[in-house]
Formats: structure tokens, C-alpha cells, sequence
């Protein structure tokens, strides 16, 4: 394993931020962290950072404990964006990436193809100020890759950006994935870390529900839920016999069975009332199997919405 | 150590590259100079208006006239106009006590609608009491006072003289009765008189005050904006708090040198260029801002002092959120410089007293008040020794100074480490000590 949390705690005073939280990220692997807002996502890679110490466990990175060495390995982007306003894009990166041991002749030479790729190749020696927040956070993102680090860690990279940039964002961590780093990534969107994750850890108010590969989750999980598509009320869905839940997805329903149900004869005595536009049966989503296991009130966690982003 | 240089080169590059920076350059000296040129510029020009005054005598002996006539002499800076011109000359009996109380009521009217600036008021025995007269005024100009002073000292005087059996004029009693001026030498020879000592120990002073307080505030400045903007998170996962904060004091301070360096450069410009116009500097002066041990611990002072002081700043900056936040905790470290200017006045006075050298030796006011004190001694010295003297009492306060300097930023950089992750709320007291014992 690459990356290794054993035991990990932290409290704020009375309040316990992360209990005593164990995972494994392997090399090479897209790793998300998922869970409400709230749950101790940022507290934990804050932990990994060394930003704060733990109360107790340790973080080992490549068989060892995390040391000074450590912090020119990594790209971190936090959560609370920023960067110097009176600085040019330009000199940012550079001292950015300075900062974490890159040469400047190298650091140099990647500056424009970078700036290229996220649009912003006009603005290199403009104020960082001068850019909108989308943009400014694409200068981030560039500046936690630019010096190359093994393992990138991004806490909620995506919030604030819009689809197309969602995409982009996505191409280039599927490229740095194939290019053999480690992506650690934190949010509390599931339907992005179910997309694009390999392996995924759930938290729940400081404690780790789940975790493991994507596919072995669902697979655990079963094909228990069926998608229907209707026209006219879909209230009555609710009371048939073998359903166990049902999300209103507006356009569409979610339907969790139960043990040994029948999705034939759901179908039929829904066809009886209503004009069926989709049947499908579907592997449960992160938001369901995340609802069902960490037993949470569903109002606390962002439902999946119909063509959210990307 | 690399980071170090890496945060160093930024502050120091950011701070240089800066409009401001050169402007700094070239404004700090035409500022410094208007602050030493413009107040003796104003006092020695003469007066631009004519002044108004009405005389009120009731004396037997007519002294109103006689100080009416004095005041011609005093001209406006033409040369031409006089300055002081008596509007009403009045002379009233003694006993009239209706008649000078109603007079001397439409002449207060008269004052206050600004007719006339001064009344001066005579009664008899003038030249027996001070009390015997009166000068009314609600803007008095202090140079005014002491020519009126001047004037009827000089008619008591006579007065006082045609009373006695003395048989001189006034002019020969005043040169008989001269004060004497002792003149002044130290063990080298040279005659320094006070006012060239107070003067260079104000103006080297005065650039320590500024260099540590101007640039104080922008280390402090930088730290909240690094906190406020949180990039610190970013920093502090990438170089230690220690190496961050010491980077960003030497970077800043690298430019002040460069600063300090081009001021001196100008400087000696300057004085090579007086020397061919045949403008010669106060030997005097020389004496004191040239002499070697002056500009050593003036260095030595500077650098050290300084790095103390945005210690603490960047500290004050590591506490808060803001900088409207910052003012409550500048203020004890503003005092802190504001204070050895205060106290330095009583040293000036008497530069070798114990309490003078008791003062110079905490190590917070040793950059102001030991600065001071080799000013005012260490040119006229003869004799220099390590152990003993003011060179050893401003080497003993150096190392001093250097050793709570280093003190402090050790206990600094354990609060910087916390406090610079510190949002929302400000920390009290206690927490900050237990982030230093931690």
C-alpha cells in the first residue's frame, strides 16, 4: 500500500472529528473520499498534510511515517482556495512550485503548456486578481501538479466549477492516472467519485462507514434497485409490495427491493396504473448504498440530481 | 534551508520590483530633509502681516510712547512695512477706574472681531513689578511676547537706572551685565556643542523608527494576507512555519539594506558633489555621524533591531484575521518603540547616568536608546576598550539585544506555527502560552 491512515483521531474539543479512521490507498489509483458535508473529509487530509497532528494513529507514505520529504512529494489543493492577488500568474507558479522543490529552469519550461491546457495561456503575466474564480481555480489546480508530485491530493476539487471545466478537470486526472500518480480526492458530490473513483471510502460524521473498490461495493450490494420511468402520479410506487424505498428523482423513480422481491411483478402492477416509459433493473447508486449503510437521515447528504454535473 | 532561500527571494524580489519601493527611494530623502529644513526655514522668515495692537498707559512716566516708538524698528520681510502698527494709543488717568474699565471693554470687542491682535496695558511702576502691567491676546505669537519682553525691559531698565545714583546709559549697564557663554571641548579637541549631538542621534534614531516600524507593518500585512487568503494552508504544507516566517522577515529586511545601500550611495553622491561645488559639512557634524564607531553599531542596531521587532509583528500578524483585528495587539509593540523616545530625553540630558545605562541595556530599547547614548559619547571619547566604557556597555547590550532577538523568535515561531491556522476566533492568553510550552 501506498498510502496507509492507522487508527487516526482528532477531536476539537469535545467534538470528535475523525474516529479512529484506518484506509489504504494503493499506488497509482483515483481514491475518493466520500461523505456529507461535515462528515471529516478535509480534517483528514488535513491530517495527511501534517497540517494538524493527530491525536493519535499515524500516516505512512511509502512504508514510512510521513516526514519532511513528504511535503515535496505531494500536490495538495485545499478546500479554502487561495493565491497571492499582486503576483502575476506567472510568478505564482513558479513559486509555487519553487516552494516544493521544483528547479526553476523546469518549473520554467512547464509553465505555458499547462496554462495551454486550462485556457489561460493569455493571462500569464496578468495579476492573479484579474481572474474570475473558475479561472483562479484552474491556476490553483496548476499549481499542485506543476512541480509533478507522486500523489495529488485535491479537497473538493470540483466545487465552483462549471460542467465544461468539470470535464476538463476529469480528463486530466484520468491522464495523470495513466501517467502512474496516485489521486486522493475529497467529496461530497458521490455521483463524481462513483464516475471516476476506483476506489472509494465512505465517512460519515467522523467514522468510516465502507470502503474498498467501487466495483466490489456494488457488486456487494447487488442489483437490488430498479429506475422506472412514468407518466401521471408515481406515489402509490411506495406501498407495493417488495419495495423497500423509493427516491423521487423527479423524472425518474429509484426503487430498493426487498429480500427476495419479485422486480416482474412490481412491474406488472405498475404497468396496471400508470403508462411505464423505462423499467431498468440498476446497481444501487453511492447515494443509496451510503443512505442504507450509514443509516443517516437522507436530508443530510446531497442527492444526486438528473444531468448534474458533467 | 532551500525553501528558506526560495520564500526569501520572493518577499525580497516582490518588495523590490514594487512602485512604491522606488518611490520610497526617492521621496524618504526629500522627506527627511523638509522635516529638517522647513520648521528652521519658517522660524527664521520674517513675518508676512501686519499685526494690530492698541497701548493703554496709565502711567505718569509715558512708557507707552517710548514702547510704541521701539516697535518701528521691526519690519515685514520686505524691509519696508512695519510689522507692528498701533492703532489706538490711550492714556488714561489712574484713579479714572469707569473710564479704563469701559475702554478696556470696547478694545476686548475690538480683539475678539480680530480689529486688533494685542492690547497692552501700562500702569505706573512699571519698573517696580511685573504686575503692573498686562498683555491681552487670543493668538499670541511666542516671538512677539519676547520682542515686547525685550523692549520694556530695556525702558524698566532706564527707568530703574534714572531712579538710582548710577550714572550710565542703559546700553553700557547691558554690556557690563552680559551672561557668559562657556565654551565647550571634548578630550579630542573638537568643540561639539549639544545641539549637533541631538541632532544626529534624532536622525539616525529616526531611521531605525521608521525602517522598523514601515517595514513591520508589511511583514505583518503579508502574514494576514496569507491567513486571510488561505494560502497559508498551501505554504505551510510545503515549507516549515519556521523557515516561512524567518523568509519573510530576511527577504523584507534584504530590501531595506538595498534601500539603505542606495540612500548611502546618494549620499556619498551628494556629499562628492558639495565637495567640488566647495560646500563644506560641518566639521562638528562630521565628527559625530562619521565616526566609525557610530556607524557600526548603527548597523549592528538596525540589522538586529529589526529582525526583533517584525518578529514580532509577523507574531501580531499571526494572531489575527484582519488588520482592522491587528490594531489592538500592535499597539504594546508600538509603544514598545514609541517609548525609548520619551525616555531618551532624559538621557540626552545626562547620557552616563545609571539610568540611562540601566535603560539602554533592555535589550527593547537598546536599538533607540543605546544608539542614542553611542552618539553622544562615543565621539568624544579617547580611550575605546571591549570591557569597559561605551563600547563595552554597547557591546555587552548587543549581545543582549541579539539573544532575546533570537529568544524571541523562538518563541515566536511555536506561536506563528499555530496561530498562522488559526481562523474565526482570536486566541486568548492562555491558549498562546500553551501553544509555546506545546
Amino acid at each position: 500500500m501506498y498510502l496507509v491512515l492507522e487508527n487516526i483521531r482528532k477531536t476539537y474539543d469535545t467534538k470528535v472529528a475523525v474516529e479512529s479512521l484506518s484506509l489504504s490507498v494503493p499506488k497509482g489509483v483515483l481514491y475518493g473520499i466520500i461523505g456529507p458535508n461535515g462528515a471529516g473529509k478535509t480534517t483528514t487530509i488535513r491530517m495527511i498534510m501534517n497540517i494538524i497532528a493527530p491525536d493519535s494513529g499515524q500516516v505512512i507514505f511509502d512504508g514510512k511515517p510521513v516526514d519532511k520529504t513528504f511535503v515535496d512529494r505531494v500536490g495538495y489543493l485545499p478546500e479554502e482556495r487561495g493565491l497571492y492577488k499582486k503576483m502575476t500568474l506567472r510568478e505564482v507558479i513558479l513559486y509555487m512550485a519553487e516552494l516544493k522543490g521544483c528547479k526553476p529552469a523546469a518549473a520554467k519550461g512547464r509553465i505555458m503548456p499547462w496554462l495551454e491546457r486550462m485556457g489561460l495561456e493569455a493571462y500569464v503575466d496578468k495579476k492573479v486578481e484579474e481572474l474570475s474564480k473558475g479561472m483562479a481555480q484552474k491556476l490553483q489546480f496548476v499549481t499542485t501538479i506543476l512541480h509533478e508530485p507522486e500523489i495529488i491530493i485535491l479537497d473538493e476539487l470540483f466545487s465552483g466549477l462549471d460542467p465544461l471545466n468539470v470535464e476538463l478537470m476529469k480528463n486530466v486526472l484520468l491522464e495523470q492516472k495513466r501517467a502512474g500518480k496516485t489521486i486522493l480526492f475529497s467529496t461530497h458530490v458521490m455521483e463524481q467519485a462513483e464516475k471516476l473513483c476506483d476506489f472509494i471510502c465512505m465517512i460519515s460524521r467522523g467514522k468510516k462507514v465502507l470502503d474498498g473498490k467501487i466495483g466490489d461495493i456494488k457488486a456487494k450490494f447487488g442489483k437490488n434497485a430498479i429506475q422506472v420511468e412514468i407518466e401521471g402520479d408515481g406515489s402509490f410506487i411506495r406501498s407495493l409490495p417488495g419495495v423497500s424505498a423509493v427516491t423521487d428523482y423527479n423524472n425518474y423513480h429509484e426503487l430498493r427491493l426487498a429480500a427476495n422481491a419479485n422486480p416482474h411483478s412490481i412491474l406488472k402492477q405498475i404497468i396496471e396504473r400508470v403508462t411505464v416509459r423505462r423499467f431498468e433493473l440498476v446497481e444501487p447508486s453511492l447515494y443509496d448504498i451510503f443512505i442504507d449503510i450509514a443509516k443517516v437521515d437522507p436530508s443530510e447528504v446531497e442527492k444526486p440530481k438528473e444531468a448534474a454535473n458533467g | 534551508m532551500d525553501k528558506f532561500w526560495v520564500v526569501f527571494k520572493n518577499e525580497y524580489s516582490q518588495v523590490v520590483q514594487k512602485k512604491s519601493f522606488i518611490v520610497g527611494i526617492l521621496l524618504t530623502p526629500i522627506l527627511m530633509g523638509s522635516f529638517i529644513l522647513l520648521p528652521s526655514y519658517f522660524a527664521r522668515k520674517t513675518a508676512s502681516n501686519t499685526e494690530y495692537l492698541a497701548v493703554v498707559d496709565q502711567s505718569a512716566s509715558k512708557i507707552g510712547e517710548g514702547f510704541v516708538s521701539s516697535l518701528e524698528q521691526y519690519k515685514l520681510e520686505d524691509d519696508q512695512t512695519q510689522q507692528y502698527i498701533v492703532d489706538t494709543l490711550i492714556t488714561i488717568h489712574r484713579g479714572d477706574t469707569a473710564e479704563y474699565n469701559r475702554i478696556i471693554d470696547s478694545l476686548k470687542t475690538a480683539l475678539n472681531n480680530d480689529e486688533i491682535k494685542y492690547i497692552m496695558i501700562f500702569k505706573s511702576g512699571v519698573e517696580m513689578a511685573d504686575s503692573n502691567m498686562l498683555l491681552i491676546s487670543n493668538a499670541e505669537g511666542i516671538r512677539t511676547v519676547n520682542r515686547f519682553e525685550k523692549e520694556i525691559s530695556k525702558i524698566a531698565s532706564t527707568l530703574r537706572l534714572e531712579n538710582s545714583n548710577v550714572n550710565l546709559s542703559v546700553d553700557s549697564v547691558l554690556a557690563l551685565t552680559r551672561r557668559v557663554t562657556l565654551p565647550q571641548q571634548d578630550a579630542k579637541g573638537e568643540s561639539v556643542d549639544f545641539g549637533t549631538k541631538w541632532f544626529a542621534s534624532m536622525m539616525f534614531v529616526m531611521v531605525i523608527y521608521f525602517i522598523i516600524i514601515g517595514y513591520g507593518q508589511v511583514i505583518m500585512r503579508s502574514v494576514i494576507e496569507e491567513k486571510s487568503s488561505r494560502i497559508m494552508e498551501v505554504l505551510v504544507s510545503s515549507v516549515t512555519p519556521f523557515q516561512l516566517m524567518l523568509g519573510k522577515i530576511l527577504g523584507l529586511g534584504g530590501a531595506t539594506l538595498t534601500q539603505l545601500f542606495i540612500w548611502i550611495a546618494l549620499g556619498l553622491l551628494v556629499y562628492a558633489g558639495s565637495g567640488a561645488l566647495a560646500m563644506n559639512i560641518d566639521p562638528a557634524v562630521a565628527h559625530v555621524a562619521f565616526n566609525p564607531l557610530v556607524l557600526v553599531f548603527f548597523a549592528l542596531f538596525l540589522i538586529f533591531g529589526y529582525i526583533m521587532f517584525s518578529t514580532l509583528f509577523a507574531l501580531v500578524g499571526s494572531l489575527v484575521n484582519s488588520d482592522k483585528e491587528a490594531q489592538n495587539y500592535i499597539f504594546p509593540v508600538t509603544m514598545l518603540l514609541v517609548l525609548p523616545f520619551i525616555i531618551g530625553i532624559s538621557i540626552i540630558q545626562e547620557p552616563n547616568s545609571n539610568m540611562a545605562r540601566y535603560m539602554s541595556m533592555i535589550p527593547l530599547f537598546t536599538p533607540t536608546l543605546m544608539m542614542m547614548r553611542v552618539i553622544f559619547i562615543a565621539p568624544s571619547a579617547t580611550h575605546y576598550s571591549f570591557f569597559s566604557g561605551i563600547l563595552g556597555e554597547a557591546t555587552l547590550a548587543f549581545i543582549l539585544l541579539v539573544l532575546t532577538t533570537l529568544l524571541i523568535i523562538w518563541v515566536s515561531a511555536r506561536i506563528f506555527r499555530v496561530g498562522i491556522l488559526m481562523y474565526g476566533k482570536r486566541p486568548t492568553l492562555a491558549e498562546i502560552v500553551k501553544w509555546v510550552r506545546y
